[in-house]
C-alpha cells in the first residue's frame, strides 16, 4: 500500500484527505499540521508521497517541502493550494515539487494527482 | 459505492417486510400491525408506574437498560382492562425514533397481506376505530390494521378528563 | 446542502473547526482592540483563520462563507504585506467582528440540518470598500504582491535570442488539461519546468504563461502548445508528456525541420532561473513568541473531538455496568456463603468500576473558559452602544464542569452580563460625580463547592433599589408576602418574578421584561439555583449554583408501596420515625410536624402519586426531611432502602410529551435488582406543596 503523510494545518482539509484516500487503498501514515513537525514526520514516517498546504504557521508548507527535499531530493511532495497562490505555487514547483492540487478539490483530483505521482 | 450497495439492501430488506403484519389479538379481535416498525416481542415485564400519565400508559419498563414506555392497547381502545396472565405480550415498536412497548393479550403470527386484500375501514370517526388504518382479509376471517402513528400521536382528540390527578 | 463531503464526520469536523476558529478570531480581535492596535502576529493569525475558513467552507460548498472569508483574508494580507499605519482599528474590529456574526449565524444554521442561506454580499462590499480606502491613504512600502496579481512578477521568464540547437529531434506537443484542475498556466508552467531537465530549446504558445491574464484561458480553450528539440526519442517524449497530471488530451508530432521554430526567433525563449524567490517573512515576533506558538501546537495535537453522543452512550454503558456490578456482587444467591476470594475478586471489581465511572466522567467535564472568554465581546459591544466604560474580569475561568450544563449557563450569563452593564453600571458622568471609579467593573467568577460549581456575576454599579422593586412587585401584583415580613434578599429576588424589569426605559440590550426569569428558568432545568445580593450605591452580586454534572448523582433510595424513589442525598437534612404528638393537623386538613421547635409541612408521596399502600398512618413509615433554598418540607415514605451513587436517565420523550407535567420528577434510574427507580425533584415537589398551602 502506498504511504501518504498529509500536512496542512486545518484538520479540516486533514480529514477530507485522509477520508478519500483510506476509501482508495491508500495508507495514511502520518499527519502533521505544521511545517516544522512536517519535517521530522517525514524523516519518521518515510511516506511514499506528501500532501502538502501550503500556507500555514510554523514553517510554510515551501519551507518544509525545501527541507524534505534536501533530506530525500527523490521525495514526492504535492502541493494543497488555495486559489490565488499562484506565485507561491510556482515556487514549490521550482523547489520540487511534483504537482499541487487546488482546493477546493474533488475525491478524483486528490486521486488521479497521487497515483500519477506514485507511477512515475 | 459501498453505500449503493448498502441502500440496494435496505431497499431489498424493505421489500422483503411489505406486505407482512404480525397479528395480535385483544379479546376476540384480532389485529395486524406493520412488521416494519415491530423491533421485538417480550413477555409482560414489571411496570414503574409514573403520575400523571393517561391510563392507557401504563408506566416505563426497563428493556436491558433502555427504559421505554408501555401503552395498554386495550384501555387505548377503551376496552376494559384485563388482568395480565402469561400469554400476555409486549411488542416493542419502534416509529420516529420513538420505541415504545404495546401490551396485547396475545401474540398469534407474521401474515401477509397484500395491499389489495386491504380496504378502509367504514367509518374512521368513531371511538377506536380511528386507530385503524384498513381492514385485511386472510382467509375468512378479517384482521384491523393498526395505524400506529396515530396511536401514539393522536392525543388531542383525548379528553383531559383521562388524566388521573 | 449538497457538498461532496456531505458525510457526517466530515460536517462534524467542519463545524468544530470552524467554531474553534472563530473564537480564535474573537479573542484575538478583541486582544488587538483592547492593546488598541493590531500586532504583526494577530493580523498573521487573522489572515490564517481566514484562509483556513475560506478553504473548507469553499469545500463544503458554504460559498458565501467562503466568499466572506475570502474578502476578509484579502483585507488582512494587505495588512500583514503593507502594514498600513493609522487604521481605523475600532471600524476594522466592528468590520471582522460583523463578519464572525455572518460565520456564527450560518454555523448555527448548518449545525441545525438548515441550508445556509444568509447572503454576505453587502457585508463582502463594505470589506472590499474598507480595503480601497486603505489602499488608497497607504503608500506602497515595498513590491511584495498579493498572490493573486501576479503582474511585474517577472522571475522565471526572460526574453533572448536563440542559441543554435544541438538537439535532434524536434517536436510539437498540445496539452489539453481536464476541465476544473485550476491554476492551468502553472500546470503548463509544471510541464517546461520538467522538460527544463533535459532541453533548454523549450518554446510554448501562449508564451507569456505566468504574467498575462489571459493564459489561463487559452491554455483551457486552445490547449498549451510546446515546441521543443530535445535527445528523446518520440517514444520517451511522448512518456514523459504523459506523466502530466490532469491531462486530459495529449498530440505529439516529430517535427521534421525547424521551420515552426522560426517564429521564436528572437522572441521568446523560456529560460527557468533557479533563483530563490524572498520568501516574505512573517517572524518579527521574538524567539519566546515562537516558543509559545509552538507550545501551543503541540498541546493541540494531544487533543481529539469527540461526539457528545459517544460521550453520552459511553456514560450509560457504565452506568449499566456499575449496576451489573452490583447485581454480581450483591447477588441474592451470594447469600450466607463465605467466600473469601470472591469477595476480594469483588472488591477490586468495584473499585475498578468506580475509577472508570470518575473517569468517564472527568471526560465531560469542560473549562467555563470558552464561556467565559464569550463574554468579553458581550461587553464590548454594550459599552460601544452604551457609551458606558467596563472592565470584565474574569477569575477561576478554568473551575470545570459538565458539558451538557455549559450548554445551559451560556445563555443565562450572557443575559446577567448584559443586565449588569446595562442596569447596574452607571453612565461615566454619574461615576465620576459620585466619586467612583471611571470605568466600571464587571466580575465573573467560578469556583467549586462541593458538587456544585457556582457562577458569580458581581458589578460596582448602583445596585438594586428595594423601594422600586416592591413598588413594581405592588404594580404587578407579585407579592405573595407582606412587605415588612421581606428579607432584603427576599426583596431582591423578586426580579427573577416573570414580567420584571426595574428600568423604565426598556433597551435594546435587557429585553423587553422578559429577562431575569428566564435566567432563572435556565438554571433550574439543569438543577442549579440563582440567588441575588446588593448593597444600594456599592454593587449587585448574583450566584448561580449548578451542579457539577447532571448524569451520576448519591441518591437515597425510598420505597412506598411497590414502586420506587430516589431523593438526591444533597437534599436530605435528616429522616426519622415520627411519634404522633409531634403532628399537627391544621383546619384546611393540611399536616405538619414539630421538629425542635420547628413546623414543617407533610408530604405523602403516596397520596400525591395515587400508589396503592397499607402504610398510611406516619408511625408506621418514615419522613425525610429535605430542604432547598432555605425551605424544608417532609416527604412521607414507607420505608429507605439504602443510598448510592445512581446514573440519571431522562424519561423517555414519549412519556414527557403526552403527560403535559410531570409534578417533581427529575428522571429514573435503574437499581440494582433491575428495577426503575423514579427521581424526585425536590424544588418541585416543595413547590407542589406551597401551591397546595
Amino acid at each position: 500500500m502506498n504511504k501518504v503523510l498529509i500536512v496542512d494545518d486545518a484538520a479540516f482539509v486533514r480529514v477530507a484527505i485522509r477520508t478519500i484516500l483510506e476509501k482508495n487503498g491508500f495508507e495514511v501514515v502520518g499527519e502533521a499540521d505544521n511545517g516544522i513537525s512536517a519535517v521530522s514526520k517525514y524523516k519518521e514516517c518515510k511516506p511514499d508521497v506528501v500532501t502538502m498546504d501550503i500556507t500555514m504557521p510554523e514553517a510554510t508548507g515551501i519551507e518544509a517541502l525545501k527541507a524534505i527535499r534536501e533530506y530525500d531530493p527523490k521525495a514526492k511532495v504535492v502541493m494543497i493550494s488555495a486559489l490565488g497562490q499562484e506565485s507561491k505555487v510556482r515556487e514549490a514547483i521550482i523547489n520540487g515539487a511534483k504537482s499541487f492540487i487546488v482546493k477546493p478539490f474533488k475525491e478524483e483530483q486528490v486521486l488521479q494527482t497521487l497515483s500519477k505521482i506514485l507511477s512515475i | 459505492m459501498a453505500e449503493a450497495v448498502v441502500h440496494e439492501l435496505l431497499e431489498q430488506e424493505e421489500d422483503t417486510q411489505k406486505g407482512k403484519f404480525l397479528t395480535f389479538t385483544l379479546g376476540n379481535e384480532s389485529y395486524g400491525i406493520e412488521i416494519k416498525y415491530v423491533t421485538e416481542i417480550i413477555g409482560i415485564q414489571p411496570i414503574t408506574e409514573v403520575p400523571e400519565l393517561y391510563d392507557y400508559i401504563r408506566g416505563i419498563i426497563n428493556l436491558r437498560g433502555k427504559i421505554i414506555p408501555v401503552m395498554d392497547v386495550r384501555l387505548r381502545f377503551k376496552k376494559p382492562f384485563r388482568e395480565y396472565n402469561d400469554r400476555t405480550c409486549v411488542i416493542v415498536i419502534d416509529i420516529k425514533d420513538i420505541s415504545i412497548g404495546l401490551i396485547v393479550d396475545s401474540v398469534s403470527e407474521v401474515l401477509s397481506i397484500p395491499d389489495t386484500e386491504i380496504v378502509p375501514p367504514p367509518d374512521i370517526s368513531k371511538g377506536g376505530n380511528k386507530y385503524i388504518k384498513g381492514i385485511g382479509k386472510v382467509g375468512g376471517e378479517v384482521k384491523l390494521v393498526l395505524d400506529c402513528d396515530r396511536l401514539l400521536n393522536d392525543e388531542e382528540a383525548e379528553s383531559l378528563g383521562t388524566i388521573h390527578n | 446542502m449538497s457538498g461532496q463531503y456531505s458525510s457526517e464526520p466530515m460536517l462534524d469536523m467542519f463545524i468544530f473547526e470552524t467554531t474553534q476558529n472563530i473564537e480564535l478570531l474573537e479573542q484575538s480581535i478583541l486582544t488587538s482592540e483592547k492593546s488598541s492596535c493590531y500586532t504583526p502576529e494577530a493580523i498573521n493569525e487573522i489572515f490564517r483563520i481566514m484562509h483556513t475558513i475560506k478553504g473548507s467552507s469553499a469545500m463544503m460548498l458554504f460559498n458565501e462563507i467562503s466568499s466572506l472569508a475570502h474578502c476578509i483574508e484579502d483585507l488582512f494580507f494587505f495588512l500583514r504585506e503593507q502594514k498600513p499605519q493609522d487604521i481605523d482599528c475600532s471600524a476594522l474590529s466592528d468590520l471582522v467582528f460583523e463578519g464572525i456574526d455572518f460565520i456564527k449565524v450560518e454555523l448555527e444554521k448548518i449545525k441545525a440540518g438548515d441550508p445556509s442561506d444568509g447572503e454576505a454580499s453587502i457585508l463582502n462590499s463594505n470589506i472590499k470598500e474598507f480595503l480601497a480606502l486603505l489602499k488608497k491613504s497607504t503608500p506602497s512600502i515595498n513590491d511584495i504582491q498579493k498572490p493573486s496579481s501576479n503582474k511585474k512578477q517577472q522571475y522565471y521568464i526572460t526574453h533572448e535570442n536563440i542559441i543554435p540547437s544541438s538537439k535532434r529531434n524536434a517536436f510539437k506537443a498540445t496539452i489539453y488539461f481536464e476541465e476544473g484542475c485550476e491554476m492551468e498556466n502553472i500546470r503548463a508552467y509544471t510541464v517546461i519546468h520538467n522538460l527544463k531537465e533535459y532541453t533548454e530549446d523549450v518554446y510554448s504558445i501562449p508564451h507569456d504563461i505566468i504574467d498575462d491574464d489571459s493564459s489561463v484561458q487559452s491554455i483551457r480553450e486552445q490547449g498549451f502548445k510546446i515546441f521543443v528539440k530535445v535527445d528523446k526519442t518520440y517514444e520517451e517524449m511522448f512518456k514523459l508528456l504523459n506523466q502530466t497530471i490532469f491531462l486530459k488530451d495529449l498530440e505529439l508530432i516529430q517535427l521534421e525541420n525547424d521551420e515552426e521554430f522560426k517564429q521564436f526567433e528572437k522572441s521568446t525563449r523560456i529560460v527557468i532561473e533557479d533563483r530563490e524567490i524572498k520568501i516574505p517573512q512573517l517572524r518579527d515576533t521574538g524567539d519566546k513568541g515562537h516558543k509559545e506558538q509552538a507550545d501551543s501546537h503541540l498541546a493541540q495535537q494531544s487533543i481529539i473531538s469527540v461526539n457528545v453522543a459517544k460521550l453520552d452512550k459511553l456514560m450509560d454503558l457504565v452506568g449499566e455496568m456499575v449496576i451489573a456490578e452490583a447485581m454480581v456482587t450483591q447477588n441474592p444467591d451470594l447469600k450466607g456463603l463465605e467466600l473469601e476470594n470472591f469477595q476480594k475478586a469483588a472488591r477490586q471489581l468495584r473499585k475498578i468500576t468506580s475509577e472508570l465511572q470518575d473517569s468517564v466522567m472527568s471526560i465531560r467535564m469542560v473549562p467555563l473558559s470558552t464561556t467565559f472568554q464569550r463574554m468579553h465581546r458581550i461587553v464590548r459591544d454594550m459599552c460601544k452602544k452604551l457609551g458606558k466604560e467596563v472592565r470584565l474580569e474574569l477569575i477561576g475561568e478554568q473551575t470545570e464542569v459538565d458539558k451538557n450544563i455549559i450548554e445551559h449557563i451560556s445563555d443565562p450569563l450572557m443575559h446577567l452580563i448584559r443586565n449588569s452593564i446595562d442596569h447596574g453600571i452607571e453612565a461615566v458622568e454619574d461615576r465620576e460625580a459620585l466619586g467612583k471609579s471611571r470605568i466600571g467593573i464587571v466580575t465573573l467568577e467560578a469556583k467549586n463547592a462541593g458538587s456544585d460549581v457556582l457562577v458569580i456575576i458581581k458589578d460596582d454599579g448602583k445596585g438594586l433599589n428595594k423601594e422600586k422593586i416592591l413598588k413594581r412587585a405592588r404594580d404587578n401584583g407579585v407579592l405573595s408576602k407582606s412587605e415588612s415580613e421581606m428579607t432584603d434578599k427576599e426583596i431582591y429576588s423578586l426580579i427573577f418574578l416573570p414580567g420584571f424589569s426595574t428600568k423604565d426605559s426598556i433597551t435594546e440590550f435587557s429585553g423587553r421584561g422578559v429577562g431575569m426569569d428566564v435566567v432563572t428558568k435556565n438554571i433550574e432545568t439543569v438543577g442549579g439555583t440563582v440567588s441575588v445580593d446588593s448593597v444600594e450605591g456599592t454593587g449587585t452580586t448574583i450566584t448561580l449554583k449548578i451542579p457539577l454534572t447532571l448524569a451520576i448523582i448519591d441518591g437515597m433510595n425510598i420505597r412506598v408501596g411497590n414502586s420506587r424513589y430516589t431523593i438526591p442525598t444533597i437534599s436530605i437534612k435528616e429522616s426519622f420515625r415520627p411519634q404522633e404528638r409531634d403532628i399537627i393537623h391544621d383546619p384546611d386538613g393540611n399536616e405538619m410536624i414539630m421538629v425542635r421547635g420547628q413546623c414543617y409541612p407533610i408530604l405523602r408521596l403516596h397520596e400525591l402519586y395515587g400508589v396503592k399502600t397499607d402504610v398510611r398512618e406516619f408511625v408506621q413509615g418514615i419522613l425525610i426531611m429535605v430542604e432547598m433554598d432555605d425551605k424544608s418540607i417532609c416527604i412521607f415514605a414507607d420505608e429507605l432502602l439504602g443510598q448510592q451513587q445512581v446514573v440519571v436517565k431522562a424519561l423517555p420523550n414519549y412519556i414527557k410529551n403526552v403527560a403535559k407535567k410531570i409534578g417533581g420528577l427529575a428522571g429514573c434510574t435503574l437499581l440494582g435488582d433491575g428495577n426503575i427507580s423514579l427521581i424526585l425533584d425536590i424544588n418541585a415537589l416543595i413547590g407542589v406543596l406551597r401551591n397546595k398551602g
